[in-house]
């Protein structure tokens, strides 16, 4: 399979990989390791603001990409519930191929449940897991 | 730019520099370009004199009789003719066949055609280690069995099959024509088309640094009453009615050359490719979580399948794609991105059969190719499992 530079360039690299711990953490994940995608994500959230973002991730290159690249864009935004981008502009900016746009949602579940916690109202089909 | 290590033999291979000239004489109007069936002039009878001698050299090679040999644009056609020039020659007797789920696609895809058309087909589970034994397929037999289809040499695994003894099962069976899909064994281990009491083999070159695009079938000749075939194609009477089409002399020649090369190969290349192998291995086992895949004790010794836990597939292939050519699953079916079906019938799960690769080793590679891989490897594996928090 072919990937686009950006592709490559946030899979090789990876910012943004790892866990954050202590207070003002919260974490969301979505998927499974047995269904081949699984993402997790850690926010670190301050009077409101996003401070900082980590991800883990089980997965192919491009779900790899989109959740550092994610991650990475989180820090200084208001906390929403949203991805910084929809997926469907994530999916031309890492030009992933339809058969794969299905694993952009599960990113976006586990963005939505880890920033769901730290909203504090958590949604009924993510399975947020507050750290602090 | 520095081009990566290649180790996906098993796929293909480059072919023979003296190949490659023996081919190129037979292109040119300097050369012996003419018609093999053109029997009317000089041109003509010097091609076909190759093509002759291309066709001692493969039978030659393999333990057959160079009549049993019938050229193909190779082995997926091979087995195509094998298992349906069967089904169809055969079919007022019975319609059932066995084979296994190991097989590659270019018999799978044929037996399920045919179940398409109403023919039965058994597939056969292999034990953990990749191997189908013999009385597996004496307990498949059934008395309207026309062809047991069972590969050599596994080509994602490796694994070598008995073939001898499942051949002694369909002697006594009587009815049941033995079909050998041996794409990948030439060169690599000992093939014996009499011995072995097979009724058809498939054989392509470009597995034994031959070029792409020729391969043979063989068929049984002598002991006792021939193999018939009902041909897949009509034209012009060729291969003795079972292909028709013209003879690309350059292609046999080259798969001829191919195969006298590799049967003059001293053995200590054999050792020296097991040696190179388990110096793989033995650099990959040391991550940890690392499986192989295939009983090793029945391996040919180009072929190191293994897969790695806590790693998804897609990404350890991508991450070692600027280091390293591997595959995950077989050549042919790798684009699909799906769990190889072949670890899944030896009992691997989805993932794990997903997060394989297949290296196949040949003849120029060499012990820093193999320490390159087992770096380029090792990278990869730590990274994502670092990036999955594995």
């Amino acid at each position: 399979m072919n990937y686009s530079s950006l592709t490559l360039q946030y899979f090789e690299t990876a910012p943004g990989a790892g866990v954050l711990s202590g207070p003002g953490v919260y974490r969301g994940a979505a998927g499974g390791r047995a269904q081949g995608t699984w993402v997790q994500f850690d926010v670190q959230v301050d009077a409101g603001t996003l401070q900082a973002a980590r991800f883990l991730a089980f997965g192919c290159p491009h779900t790899i990409a989109v959740s550092a690249w994610v991650a990475e864009q989180a820090a200084g935004h208001e906390v929403r519930a949203s991805l910084p981008e929809s997926v469907q502009s994530l999916s031309e900016r890492f030009e992933v191929p339809v058969e794969k746009r299905g694993r952009l949602l599960i990113i976006e579940d586990a963005w939505h449940a880890a920033l769901a916690a730290a909203l504090q109202r958590p949604l009924s089909s993510s399975p947020a897991d507050p750290m602090v | 730019m520095k081009r990566p290590v290649y180790l996906d033999y098993a796929a293909t291979t480059p072919v023979d520099p003296r190949v490659a000239a023996a081919m190129a004489r037979c292109l040119t109007l300097e050369g012996e370009f003419g018609n093999p069936a053109s029997a009317s002039h000089d041109y003509g009878e010097a091609a076909r004199r190759l093509v002759e001698t291309a066709r001692v050299q493969v039978a030659a090679s393999v333990g057959a009789l160079p009549e049993e040999v019938v050229w193909t644009s190779g082995a997926t056609e091979a087995n195509n003719l094998a298992i349906f020039g069967i089904a169809e020659y055969y079919r007022e007797h019975g319609r059932h066949i066995v084979t296994a789920r190991t097989e590659h696609k270019a018999v799978l895809d044929p037996c399920r055609e045919l179940e398409r058309r109403g023919w039965r087909v058994t597939y056969l589970t292999p034990g953990p280690g990749g191997v189908i034994h013999a009385d597996q397929v004496a307990a498949a037999l059934r008395e309207d069995t026309v062809l047991v289809s069972i590969m050599h040499v596994n080509n994602e695994i490796g694994v070598i099959q008995d073939i001898e003894g499942i051949g002694a099962i369909c002697a006594k069976h009587g009815g049941a024509r033995l079909h050998v899909d041996a794409a990948q064994s030439v060169g690599k281990c000992a093939v014996d088309f009499k011995r072995f009491g097979v009724d058809l083999m498939s054989l392509s070159a470009h597995k034994v640094y031959g070029p792409k695009g020729v391969g043979a079938l063989l068929v049984r000749r002598g002991r006792g009453s021939p193999v018939q075939l009902a041909p897949l194609q009509f034209g012009g009477g060729q291969e003795r009615g079972l292909r028709a089409g013209t003879v690309a002399t350059h292609q046999v020649v080259g798969m001829g050359l191919a195969f006298a090369l590799a049967q003059a190969a001293p053995e200590s290349e054999a050792e020296r490719i097991a040696m190179l192998r388990e110096r793989l291995w033995l650099g990959l086992s040391s991550l940890g979580g690392t499986l192989r895949n295939g009983d090793a004790r029945k391996s040919v010794p180009h072929v190191l399948n293994v897969s790695f836990e806590g790693v998804e597939g897609e990404s350890l292939l991508a991450a070692v794609r600027r280091d390293l050519a591997v595959s995950t699953g077989s050549a042919c079916t790798s684009t699909l991105q799906e769990p190889s079906y072949v670890l899944r019938a030896l009992g691997r799960d989805d993932i794990l059969s997903e997060s394989s690769l297949r290296f196949g080793l040949g003849r120029f590679t060499g012990e820093r190719d193999i320490d390159t891989a087992v770096s380029a490897v090792a990278g990869a594996v730590s990274l994502l499992r670092g990036i999955s928090g594995a």
